[in-house]
This record gives C-alpha cells, structure tokens and sequence, in this order.
C-alpha cells in the first residue's frame, strides 16, 4: 500500500515539477486525512497553502485513499486542510514525518467545490468518477510531451494509444491526421468525435456542397486548439462507452480536456519552440542525359525504325535545344527546408471565487515544399467563477486563425509534386533562347516533349507563380452553469456556439502553366468562402448518491440535448482575367463557374445513465441516448443508443489479500453497447422536383421527380462488446490494460446504391444496408523500472490487432468495379468475407530473357499447343504476344492468354498489428524520452514506382529503370522489363507493384534540460527548461517508396492504399526553451 | 429576500427548460432550395407540370425511337462516325453489355406517368379548382404516354416488367420480375379503352393539339397495338374513328413535305414537338445531317428513292425522304431539310426543332390497310393503298387478291411513305411474327443485310428463334435485380 502511496506520491510531483519547478530544497509536506470519528479517509480534500495576508498560493488535493503530498512555495506560509461538510482545520508544517489530519464533520459548508471536477470524468454526461467508470478508455497525459516537436493532437497520439491508427494524411503544413480506432467501420468516412472540455466540436456538414477536400482537414482544424493548451486526451473505444454521444459516437470519441485556472498566484509560462522541418530523401530519378537514353530506347523498342523527336536528338540547331539540354532535378528544385517558429505563452492562477487560464499561441510552419506554410494563432480562455456555494459558471473562449499557403493544383491535373517526378529532366526550368542565353522565363511551353504544356507543366513556376491559399477562422463560446438544488441533485446548464469560417483563394496565372491565350485555363482565379455555425445547449440534472452506507454507490444524470447547425458556402471560378496582376475572381475575366448552397441540420437528444457500485468492488454503469436528427428518414426519426457495462475490482476482494504484488485498483470489465454514425447529407431524405432539362414541353412548364424519398435513411449503428482489464502490479510499477472486441456495424451507409432502373431512377442516394466487422484486441503496458527521485526509467509498449471484414454485403450488390485490365490498373472486387482494401491483380514473375523464351505452358508444365500441334504464342488478350524483356505474368488458368481470368487476390492494406513503445529516462535534471510508432502485416501498392518504373511513357523514370533489359538473351538478377513507348501490358497492375508497407518509426527523440532552483531563482524566474527534440527522425521499412505511412479511404469499400507521391511527412529537429515566472 | 431569489432562479430553470421542449416541428427542417415532395402535389398547376415532364422527357428520346425503328431494319446503313454500340447492333453483335439495352429512358417515362396517375386526383381532393373534366383528361394524357412506353418496350425487349406504380419512396418496391409482354399490352389496351372518353378533343394552340394526347392519337395508339397484337377488328374501328374526325387530311401531294417541315400538317395525328427557340432539341437533326457520318440512306433507300438507281418515287423520293451531296453521299432529308429540293437545310433555331411525329393518318390509313388485306376485304385495301400512292404522285397498284401479296405491297408502301419515321423495324417484326412466324425467313434475311458476308449464315440460323429479334436486358440491369431473367436467346 505505501509503494502505491509512492508512486502517485512521485506521479503528482512529476506532475507539478512541470509546473512548479524541480527544487532540489523543498518543503514537502505529506499524510493522510481521516473523518475524526470513525477514521474512514477523506477523499478530495483541499490541502490550501495561505500567505502571511491570508492569501491563497496554492494546493493540492487528497487522493483516493484520503493521502496528499505537497510542496510548500514557502515553508512559513500556513496551509488548512478544508472539505465540505467538514470544519476547516489548520496544520501545522512538518516535512519530516507523515501528517494525520482528523477532521471533524461540520454543518457548515465550505465553498471549496472544485473537487468534483477532478473526480468525475471531464464527460459531464455521465457523472461517475473515472475508476468507476467500466470502459475501454486510454488517457494520455500530454503535459509531459510539450517539448517534443509536435504540432498537434494527433502528432501527440500516434503510436501511443492502443487500437487508435494514426497516419498523418500529409507532410504539408497544416494538413491534417486520419484517426480511426479499430478498424474501419464505415461506407461513409470514419473519424472519431472530438469533445473537448465536454463539447463536441461540430464536423463541416455537407448540404449538397462539395467540399470533398476539407474531409481531411476537418481533425486538424478542430484540434487546432494550442498544443499546450491540451492537458489530457482521454480516447473511448468501446460503444458502450461512446453510446452516451448517441448518433455521432461509432467512430470513437476523443475527449480533450484543456487547462484550468488553479488556485493560486498568478503564474506566467512562455514557450518558444523553433523546428527545421527536412523532406526525406526522394526516390532518385533518372538525370536528363539517362532520360534521353531511356526515351530512345523507348522508341527503339516499339517503333523499330523512327525518326528521333527533336527533344531528344542532340540536334543543336533545333531552337529549344538549350531548353532540352538539361539536367533538372525538379524534385529538389520544389523542395525546401522549412523552419518552424511556435510561440505560447499562458497567465494561469486564481482565489476563491475565480480561477482563470488564458494562452495565447503563435505558430509559423514552414513546408518542405516550396512556397507551403502555415501561420496559426490561437487564444483560449477558460474562466471559473464560483458565484456561492450553490451557484457556480464558467466561460470557456478560444479563437483559431489559420492562414494556409499551398500551392496550386490546376483542375483536372496532377499536384506539383506529383508532376516533379514526371517531368522530364533533360528539361530546364528557365527559358533559354537558341543561343543558350537565358531570357529570364519561366520555360513553359504550350507542347513539350511530354505533351500539352497544361498537362505537363513547370513545377517550378507553378509553385512559385501560383497558389492556393486558405484563412480559416474559427470561434468557440461557452458557458457552463451549474447550479446545486441539494445533496442529491446538481442542474447544469451549457449552452455552446461554434463558428467556422474559410476563405480560399487560388491562382494559375498563365505563364505557369504552357497554355495559350485561348486556353481555358489561362489567368485562372478562383475564390470560396465558407461559414459554418451550430449552437448546441446541454441541460443535465445530475442525481449524486443518495446512500450513507458506504456499501452502497448510486449515481446518474438525465439531460436533454439540442443542436443547431447552419453552414453556407459561396465558389467563383474565372479565367482568362486580363493581366497576371489582377488575381481577384471578380474582376472581368471570363466566369466559368459560380456555386453557392447553404444547409441547416438540427438534433435533439434524450439521455439517461445510472452508476451504481457495490462495496466500492462492483460496478455498474448503463446509460441510454435517443438521438432524432433532421437529416434520419421519417420511418426512424428517432434512433436509440445504449450500453451496458460492468466492473469487478477483484484485487480488493479479501481472498487476494496475500497477493501483495497485486494493486487494489486492477480490475476487469465487460461492456456491451451500440452508438451510431449519422448520414452526413442534410437534405438527402426528400424526395425532390425538379425543372427538366429544357423547362418546358410545348411552352408549359415542365416538372419531374429527380430523386426518391429516404423514408428508411437513418444512423448507421455499431454494436461492440468488450471484455478486458486492468493490472496494477509490483506497488502500481506496472500497469497494464486490455481488451478483446468485437464491433459490428449495422446498417452500413451506401451512397449511390444503385436500384434497377425500371423503378425510373438510377440509384438511391443512400441506403441502410450490410454488416462490416471489425474484431480484435488492444493491448498496453508501462513499466516504471526504476523509480528514485533522482533516477527514473519508464518504459511503455502498445500493440493492437483488428480484423476487418464484410460478413453481409447489402442485396444485388455489384462486386466488381473496374473489371478492365491495363497498364496501372487493379481491377477491383469486394468479398464477403474478406477486408476492405484487399488488392487483385497479376503475379509478376520476372522478365522473359528473350524471344525464344516466350512460351505458353499447361498445368504439368508443358509447352501448351493447339489441336495441330502448334504452340500457342502465350499473348495479352489475344491481341498482343509476349517478346523478350517484356513482363512475365502468371498464366493462372494455363490458357496461353493473361486476361482478368488471371488476376488473383495479391494483398490487403489493412495493417495487422499497430501500436508504439518507447521510454522515458529522467536523472537529476536531465530527462530522456523516445518513442516509436509501427505499423504491421499490410501492403501497399506503390503507385509512383507504376508511374516511375514502367517506362512505356515519356514521363520520368526512377533510377531503378537503369537496370533493365536492353538486349536479347539477358537475364539478370532483378532486371526490370524493357523499355517500350505504349508497351500494351509490360506495366500491368501486378504485384510488381505490391509491397509490404511494414515499419517501424522513431516517432519521437527528446532531451531536456531543466534548470536549477538556484539558478532560477538567481535570473528571477520560476523555472526554466531547455530541450531538443526530433521527430520522425528513421524509419524502419522495407517499402521501397518514399513514406509507408499511406492513409485509408473509409467512405468507399473499393478502396485501396496506394501510395501516391504526397508530400512524405518531414523529419523536424525542435529546440525547446520554455520559462515559468 | 433569499426565498425570492431561489423563486427567480427557478422560473429561469423551467424557462430554459421550457425553451427546449416546446418545440414540437423543430425537427422538420425543409431544404431551403428547391422542390420537394412535402410541398409539391397542392395545385392541378404541379399536375400538369409532371405530365409536360414526361411528355418532354419523352420526346427527348427521338434519337432512340429512330434508332430502334430504323437500326436493325434495312432502310439505314452506318457511316464513319457511328459509335461501337450501334454498330454492333447493326452488325448483329448484341451483348447484353450494350449500351442501346439501357430501358431506363422509357422507364423515367413511366415514373413520371405514374406519379401523375396516382397523385392527380389526391391533389383534386386539396384543390378546389380542379375540376372532373380537367383530372380526367389530364389523367388520360398519363395513360397514353405510359402506354405508348410500354408498346415501345413490348417491341423491343418483349417481355418487361410492368409498373403502375411510382417510385416514391425507399419503401416502394422497385425489384419487379418480367411480365409477359402480350399480357403488357393487354394491360395497356385496357388503360386506353377506359380513358379514351376523356381524352381531350380541343387545345388552345396547334402545337397542343398536335403534340399532346388527343382522341385521334388515342384511337391511333389503340390501333397501332391492336395491329401488333392481329386484332384486326379493332385497328378498323379504331382508324374509322380517326377517319371520320374532319379535323385530319391527307396532306395533298405539292405540300408532302409540309409534315416534316414546319411539321404539325393536317395530317399529323401525334408527334413530339420540339422547338429550339424554348431549348428543345430534337437529335434526329445530329443523326442525320451530312457532317455527322452516322446513318445513310442504305442501298434499298436508295433504290426506292433516287433516280440514279432506279426509283420512281417524284413526291417521296430525292430532296424529300434522301438527298444527294455529290458523289454517292447521301443522307436522310426529313429532319435536315426545309424544302423539298436536297438543297436548303434547316437553319438557325430551326435546325434542330423537327417534329418527331409518333402517327399520322398515312400511317393510320396504311395500318387499316393492313387490317382490311388480312380479312380478306382486299377491295377496300387496294383503295387506301391506292389514296396513299395517288398522293404521291405514283401509278396505282393492281393486286392479286393474296394476303401475302398484299401484306408486301403494304410493307414496301409503308417503306416509302415512312421512311426513317422510326417504324421499319417494328413493321418487320410484325410481319415476322405473323402467321405463327410464318414468314419468318423475309424478316431474318432482312436483319443479315447488314452483317459482315462471313457471319451471315450463323446469325440467319441463330435468329430462326425470334427471341433473336429483341434486345437483351442490360447486365447491370440484371445485376441490381435478381428477380429479372434474361432473354434467353442471350444466355450463352
């Protein structure tokens, strides 16, 4: 019992060294507090340090077993020791040996309420203390991760909580992270809610409005409040637990708790954080002179005879001579080291009757690619105000300003990065004129070798002439009032209002892209705005225990929630505007597109929930939410969630007395439950009419139904059951949890599902239909080895594994998609039974030597003949046959042809196992930390090695081409086939191309300095920390391509992971310094 | 003093309380743009609306009804430009993954006429204007085009399902099995007899009464089915009907042209009106007009109707039904001309606003014809066949009293009087179905016309089953309703 003491003992005093200080002669005082009657201890007791003018400094708290340690800010101040129902009691000072504090009952309360926040969950909806709370939850206290290069929430939690799969969607500035926790469950997008402090952060929703790009960015930007603001980040994983978020909880609930203000002197901290973010070392591609080489064999090989395009025949009499003569490396010409300057700074404290936090946060990310950034300045306010003992508000302000610069990715092409890989490299970036002088443009031409200028245009001028740039401002209030009728019951009042507003602006001013005047795309602006809003009320009536006997627990809350969406959005496009300087949509260039559309969606919500608890050893929570959304069809107005779960403290049963080594807190849960995902589309239940093409028959006007009424369109639903626990062991220096799941969801979201047509339309806009299943296990451990106060070592691992598969697909569901076979393409299937993202395509088995090689073969081995005894040429569909150095392919059905009747299943992007570790070493003022992210068991197509390893085009190859067959007969280890210009097959979707995407990465490398009390107390300041930090610094894989880390598409059960040249997340080095005064 | 302010706090509580609950309609939040069903149906303006919906939407498909009527008969060859699909058909290489199998444009059609039949009269009940007359004859316009729909679907996929219901909801039951095609016009032809005393006799403007459901179209439509189906009793009936309606002549012989161009001639009894002025577009125009090298006149067009190989035709022949652009390039003149003399095109607005006429009397006239030759009252039969020649310009025929005799002279009369008028086709299938398929063999050497010389002699034997004769059902059709066969002649 007294190792527990210690450890939480050393936990609080890591907790506060951060904030306070690590003085090396402190006062600390220890002990326990106890009812003076009948010696039971106190819970949450306010142990309060008072200045000589009876001021508050500071305080701590009791624990669970009524036990406090605190260090005084002067060992001549006084501290008294308060709880309600009890007389305040003054202690007297003495570091040397445990206090015993009795405190006698007392009619009279005292207004120190602010216990209860600490006790219960920062989920108000269901007013029951953490550890009687039987989920599946992982907390993540990110307190201790400030000083590592992180940017944002998702940065902080990938690798580091079990069953939640990070993959950072890009390595461009401010591009947000996909979150999916245990697997994908969803036809229609999965990503986890964000609560934070209790309110969920309103998702962009979709009333008709195409903002398919914003999906991504929609967790960044939300969790776009200041790093440092965060305080912990609690994941609920299991549906039993998310149930109580009704319709918006299938996909995981992040709940985030942010700093509040403490009692206690004003307190200032200022963070500067400064990072040099580095681009990974690109895939090497071929220098222009290879590429001329390639080219010509390229033609060669297909035309046999041909005459040698001028671009490429050394010809210098040819007027782009000098422009075709380089040697450009157009990836590192768009890639850039970028710098990262992050500036916090907070003023924290409080008295009696209020407590404030506020922070400010200043952050300039500079991307790898040129001309990328992002500046983001955020403020927060959280504001307690203890109005009397009963009546208690708060006010919680934050405010986010997101100015994004990107570049420019013209409508219908390829990103710049993506176009830097193809580009050919004999290419310059600068014009030169046919004497070799340089005439100071950008060389775009209408019609390079590659083809039309707008298609193959300079990346380079792209980057650095146009752009894409977006603001976004978001605005959060809250006010939260609570009010305490008596003993048992406690009404909360919380009304929320969250505003979002974007405004993009885009450019592709001519001379970027190689178009003429007449082009379409010549001088082309683009602009949109976009505003969402929504105010949500929360009203609870929480019932707290009502038992004096101590055997028995009861607590629960009814509330009644209602929310308010409203967004709108505006888009103009024009071109052709009259000058490079004029950048604005609106000035009178040609309109080529205007948009608008707004939307409105409303919910109510209904809750209830019960705890109850036997012996402090049993619980028992269920709650129930119905849940009626605008958006849910008039057959299912109103959907219900549930969930049931129990506990069993069974380290505190007495038949496990003996066993020491067992902490009393380990316990074992099993929970059922079922939440709910809500169809995105506002208005997509209606039925609706509209004008027909023409308006009109005869001059009448004219009428039709455009799309049928979804009486039956409502949440998808998600039913989970969780068996699992948690181990406290050796005096609490281990602590491990897990759980086994099986999470179904029903009811799956098809959009588009397509109906026979003989109903006079084509498809249903979404359909309810099919089961998806996920099942698995979480696991995690940390493991304090050594832990002295001046020595301590950590260590901690995560590892989960999900299975992921369709067990019902809905009716007349058409399996196949892209049945065609081609150069790049995977024909795509989905089984029952088998994963989303699994992967069909041809077995590459190397490259015939010659042409006497080409041979077709039966099932024993044979070379296959027809009826005459002839051999029959082994051909790609019949239409083209087989030569030396083109690919072989497997001829599954030994048929002599390699149509789709050959494509097999060759891999699956699901991983089968992620999770991280890493370790935390802290001696005397030195910490070390590491931790390593991996994710293991899936594939990935890689599809720039398909665009940069199939040489039967004239965009750019990667170096690995250089090994390829050039002549009859060769046969080499590993040779790639040969180059051919419009090669029919020899680049076929195979698993060529398919790579076990496995890896291991140092996700974070820390080390800290923090400064002595001496010398902080020297300079005048409360502490001071210095640290350097690195993150994604190696990576452990044997992925070929440039980053392993390819996200998940969960909206379409189609999908695939293909690695697709995006910009790889960077490797960033941080130096930390932060100060407290 | 404290009672009051617990009394204040309170009455705040129930007030915010309050606030959220009274909100009983709160949920119902309607699109803020656009029609939707909830406020939709209210007035016989929505009625009428839906029904020049499906009217439009019909018309809209000239392109297909040509091509149906036309592609796989012998009147029409393809030319360079002419996608895969059509040329497969025409080639004789139909697989259910051709995109002409798609039935979905009748389909919509249908919809939309059953949403009229089913919504008129619970709209009559709200609305107090709308009275009997103006539902019956509005509901009767519904029944023509839905059935009109079905015979079409009947003609080229033969056996359907059949839907009288519209599709409103994601609870309506959308995965029908086929009916029988004959039990679908039986259904049809009942609709039709049922509503014909309501269909309407007068509108207020020509391209109305022309281009929308009237009396005359209903008995054409009833007599056009009734003629597929060998009922000849009921063809003539039907015709008299028409017959006797002073409102419809025969166009005489110098104004022949005058049904195309401007179109609603006398004798145009229904056809769907376009007018590019109100953004109505035909694509007949697109078809057939020189610079599109999709359809030519075959070398049997050609025959009948120019000179140079042979033809007699003065009123009918070149620079009417073909004309002649230089050497050996004809085209089809009826939706590209203005004149009768192979020269001026429809400009401007005009050019893409030809008519596409569904019946006319010579088309009537010819069906009773028909009717009459099959009951062996041959007299009367010559005579209407004589009227339609005398208009052309033409010698009168002199007949043996033979059903075959005259069923080929009615053919070919028909050949000529409605060339590319989109009824060839469905003219062969009727006379191949005759009889018990009869005369089976004219129809399948009509079809292997166009086929490649080495597959000739394996489609003549493949289409001796007259499944053969209609198109499959697309096989994603088939895919998204398990409850659809495939025509089994497509079964490989």
């Amino acid at each position: 019992m007294k190792n527990i003491r210690k450890t939480i003992i050393l936990l609080l005093l890591a907790f506060f060294s951060f904030l306070r200080g690590y003085a090396q002669e402190e006062t600390i005082i220890t002990g326990r507090i106890v009812d003076k009657a009948d010696k039971t201890t106190i819970i949450g007791a306010n142990i309060i340090e008072y200045d000589s003018e009876d001021r508050v400094v500071s305080g701590t708290t009791s624990d669970v077993n009524g036990n406090f340690v605190y260090e005084m800010v002067d060992p001549s101040n006084t501290v008294k020791v308060s709880v309600i129902g009890y007389a305040t009691q003054t202690i007297e000072v003495d570091p040397s040996k445990p206090i015993v504090v009795e405190l006698s009952s007392d009619d009279i309360a005292i207004g120190e309420v602010t216990i209860t926040a600490e006790a219960r969950t920062s989920n108000r909806l269901t007013n029951v203390a953490e550890r009687d709370d039987a989920s599946s939850t992982v907390k993540i206290d990110l307190v201790e991760m400030q000083d590592a290069g992180i940017t944002s929430a998702a940065d902080a939690l990938q690798g580091r909580v079990s069953g939640l799969d990070i993959i950072s969607a890009s390595g461009d500035p401010g591009a947000g992270s996909q979150l999916v926790i245990r697997g994908l469950g969803s036809m229609s997008g999965s990503s986890p809610l964000i609560v934070i402090d209790g309110i969920p952060q309103m998702k962009v929703s979709s009333a008709q409005l195409d903002l398919s790009s914003a999906n991504q960015e929609d967790i960044s930007e939300l969790v776009n409040i200041a790093l440092q603001d965060i305080k912990s980040i609690e994941v609920l994983k299991d549906a039993a637990s998310t149930s109580i978020y009704g319709s918006r909880g299938a996909d995981g609930v992040l709940l985030i708790e942010t700093h509040k203000g403490r009692m206690g002197a004003v307190q200032f901290d200022y963070t500067f954080k400064s990072s040099v973010n580095i681009q990974p070392d690109q895939i090497p591609m071929l220098n222009g002179d290879e590429y001329i080489m390639l080219q010509l064999e390229e033609w060669h090989n297909s035309q046999g005879v041909f005459d040698i395009p001028p671009e490429i025949a050394y010809d210098r009499d040819f007027d782009d001579f000098y422009n075709y003569s380089a040697n450009t490396d157009w990836i590192g010409a768009i890639t850039q080291t970028g710098f990262t300057q992050d500036h916090f700074f907070n003023i924290s404290g409080g008295g009696e009757k209020t407590r404030y936090y506020t922070s400010f946060s200043y952050v300039d990310e500079g991307g790898t690619t040129i001309n990328t950034s992002s500046k983001r300045f955020s403020t927060r306010l959280n504001l307690d105000y203890f109005l009397s003992r009963k009546l208690f508000f708060s006010i919680q302000f934050n405010y986010n300003r997101n100015a994004r610069e990107g570049n420019v990715t013209p409508w219908g092409r390829s990103n710049v990065r993506s176009i830097a890989y193809r580009k050919a490299p004999n290419m310059s970036i600068w014009e030169y004129d046919h004497e070799g002088k340089p005439t100071g443009e950008y060389f775009s031409p209408i019609n390079s070798y590659q083809g039309s200028g707008a298609s193959y245009y300079n990346p380079v001028a792209l980057a650095e002439l146009g752009y894409d740039n977006s603001l976004s401002n978001s605005l959060q209030n809250t006010f939260i009032l609570r009010y305490t009728i008596n003993d048992l019951l406690t009404f909360n009042e919380t009304v929320t209002y969250q505003y979002n507003g974007s405004k993009s602006e885009a450019y592709i001013p001519y001379n970027a892209l190689g178009v003429d005047w007449l082009d379409m795309d010549v001088n082309q602006a683009e602009e949109g705005n976009n505003i969402s809003s929504s105010i949500k009320t929360e009203s609870t009536l929480s019932i707290n225990n009502p038992f004096k006997n101590e055997d028995h627990s009861i607590s629960g809350t009814i509330g009644w929630l209602t929310e308010q969406q409203y967004s709108e959005w505006l888009n103009i496009q024009s071109n052709k505007l009259p000058s490079v300087d004029l950048q604005d949509p609106a000035i009178t260039g040609q309109i080529r597109y205007i948009g608008s559309g707004l939307g409105e969606r409303r919910d109510l919500s209904g809750l209830a929930n019960v705890n109850y608890k036997f012996k402090d050893r049993y619980l028992f929570n269920a709650n129930f939410r119905a849940d009626a959304n605008s958006a849910f069809g008039i057959n299912h107005r109103w959907v219900t969630f549930y969930g049931v779960k129990f506990g069993w403290r069974f380290a505190s049963e007495a038949f496990l007395d003996s066993w020491d080594w067992l902490g009393n807190e380990s316990r074992f849960i099993v929970n059922f439950g079922k939440a709910g995902r809500q169809p995105s589309d506002t208005y997509a239940r209606f039925a609706t009419y509209e004008s027909t093409g023409t308006g009109v028959y005869i001059t009448n006007p004219a009428i039709v139904p455009t799309s049928i009424q979804l009486s039956n369109m409502m949440a998808e639903s998600v039913y989970s059951y969780d068996i699992g626990g948690e181990l406290y062991l050796f005096n609490d220096r281990i602590y491990m949890q897990g759980q086994f799941y099986d999470k179904v969801t029903h009811d799956l979201l098809f959009t588009g599902y397509a109906i026979p047509s003989s109903s006079g339309f084509g498809s249903l806009r979404y359909l309810n239909a099919g089961k998806l299943r996920n099942t698995g296990w979480d696991f995690m451990a940390d493991g304090t080895v050594i832990n002295k106060r001046d020595f301590r070592l950590a260590f901690n691992f995560n590892i989960s594994h999900n299975v992921n598969m369709f067990t019902e697909l809905p009716n007349n569901f058409v399996t196949e998609r892209d049945v065609s076979v081609g150069n790049g393409q995977y024909p795509k299937r989905v089984i029952e039974g088998e994963a989303i993202g699994s992967f069909f395509g041809f077995r590459y088995l190397g490259v015939w030597p010659s042409d006497e090689d080409v041979k077709a073969y039966d099932e024993e081995g044979n070379i296959l003949v027809d009826s005459e005894g002839v051999p029959v040429p082994l051909s790609y569909l019949g239409t083209y046959n087989f030569k030396g150095g083109d690919a072989i392919y497997k001829d599954l059905n030994y048929d002599g042809v390699i149509d789709l009747n050959d494509v097999e299943y060759i891999g699956d992007s699901n991983p089968d196992y992620i999770g991280g570790f890493g370790s935390n070493l802290r001696y005397k003022n030195f910490d070390f930390s590491f931790s390593f992210h991996y994710r293991l068991g899936f594939d990935i197509v890689n599809g720039v090695a398909i665009s940069t390893e199939g040489m039967g085009d004239r965009n750019n190859q990667s170096k690995a081409v250089l090994n390829r067959w050039r002549v009859q007969g060769q046969d080499e280890e590993g040779m790639l086939p040969r180059a051919y210009l419009n090669h029919p097959c020899n680049n076929l979707g195979s698993d060529r191309y398919v790579e076990r995407g496995d890896f291991i990465r140092l996700n974070n490398i820390k080390l800290g300095y923090r400064f002595k009390k001496e010398f902080c107390d020297k300079l005048g300041i409360r502490n001071a920390t210095l640290a350097m930090s690195a993150r994604k610094l190696m990576t452990f894989t044997s992925y070929t391509g440039q980053d392993p880390e390819v996200g998940v598409a969960g909206g379409d059960p189609f999908w695939m992971g293909v690695d697709n040249a995006r910009t790889p997340p960077s490797k960033i080095v941080t130096f930390t310094l932060s100060v407290g005064f | 003093m404290k009672g009051m302010k617990m009394k204040v706090k309170y009455i705040v509580l129930a007030i915010l309380l309050a606030v959220q609950y009274s909100c009983s309609e709160w949920m119902e939040l309607l699109p803020p743009g656009g029609l939707i069903r909830e406020e939709f149906w209210k007035t016989k303006e929505d009625v009428n609306a839906v029904l020049m919906g499906a009217y439009e939407s019909f018309a809209s498909m000239d392109g297909t009804l040509f091509q149906f009527g036309e592609m796989r008969a012998d009147m029409l060859t393809d030319d360079i430009n002419l996608g895969g699909t059509q040329r497969n058909i025409m080639e004789g290489n139909i697989y259910p993954e051709n995109g002409m199998s798609n039935w979905s444009g009748f389909y919509r059609i249908i919809n939309y006429t059953n949403e009229v039949i089913k919504n008129a009269p619970l709209v009559q009940e709200i609305d107090d204007t709308y009275t009997d007359y103006q539902l019956k004859s509005v509901m009767s316009e519904a029944y023509f085009l839905r059935s009109l729909a079905y015979f079409y679907l009947v003609r080229i996929f033969k056996d359907v399902p059949l839907v009288l219901e519209p599709t409103e909801s994601d609870d309506s039951e959308v995965y029908f099995p086929k009916t029988d095609g004959d039990m679908v016009l039986d259904s049809m032809i009942l609709d039709l007899e049922q509503n014909r005393q309501f269909a309407p006799t007068e509108y207020n403007t020509l391209e109305e009464y022309r281009g929308r459901a009237t009396k005359a179209a209903y008995d054409a439509l009833i007599a056009d089915i009734a003629l597929w189906k060998f009922d000849y009793e009921k063809v003539i009936k039907h015709v008299e009907y028409i017959e006797a309606n002073e409102e419809y002549e025969i166009m005489p012989n110098d104004l022949w042209f005058d049904i195309f161009y401007p179109g609603n001639s006398l004798e145009g009894i229904f056809e769907f009106q376009f007018d590019m002025a109100n953004g109505q577009q035909n694509s007949v125009y697109g078809m057939t007009q020189r610079l599109s090298y999709s359809y030519d006149p075959s070398q049997k067009a050609l025959q009948m109707f120019a000179p140079e190989y042979g033809a007699a035709e003065l009123i009918r022949g070149q620079n009417s039904s073909i004309a002649k652009y230089g050497e050996d390039d004809f085209i089809v003149w009826k939706y590209v001309g203005r004149e009768p003399d192979g020269i001026s095109v429809r400009t401007g607005i005009e050019q893409t606003s030809a008519n596409w006429i569904v019946y006319r009397l010579a088309d009537v006239l010819l069906m009773k014809a028909e009717a009459l030759s099959q009951l062996e009252r041959y007299t009367e039969a010559l005579n209407i066949l004589n009227e339609i020649r005398e208009r052309a310009d033409v010698p009168p025929l002199t007949l043996p009293n033979s059903k075959i005799a005259f069923e080929d002279a009615i053919m070919e009369e028909r050949a000529l009087e409605l060339a590319f008028e989109g009824k060839r086709w469905f003219d062969l299938l009727r006379m191949g179905r005759r009889n018990n398929f009869a005369r089976k063999a004219d129809l399948i050497e009509v079809i292997i016309q166009n086929v490649p010389s080495t597959q000739k002699r394996i489609l003549a034997t493949k289409l001796t089953n007259p499944l053969g004769w209609y198109m499959p059902i697309q096989e994603s059709e088939l895919e998204h309703n398990p409850a659809l066969v495939q025509n089994p002649y497509y079964k490989f």
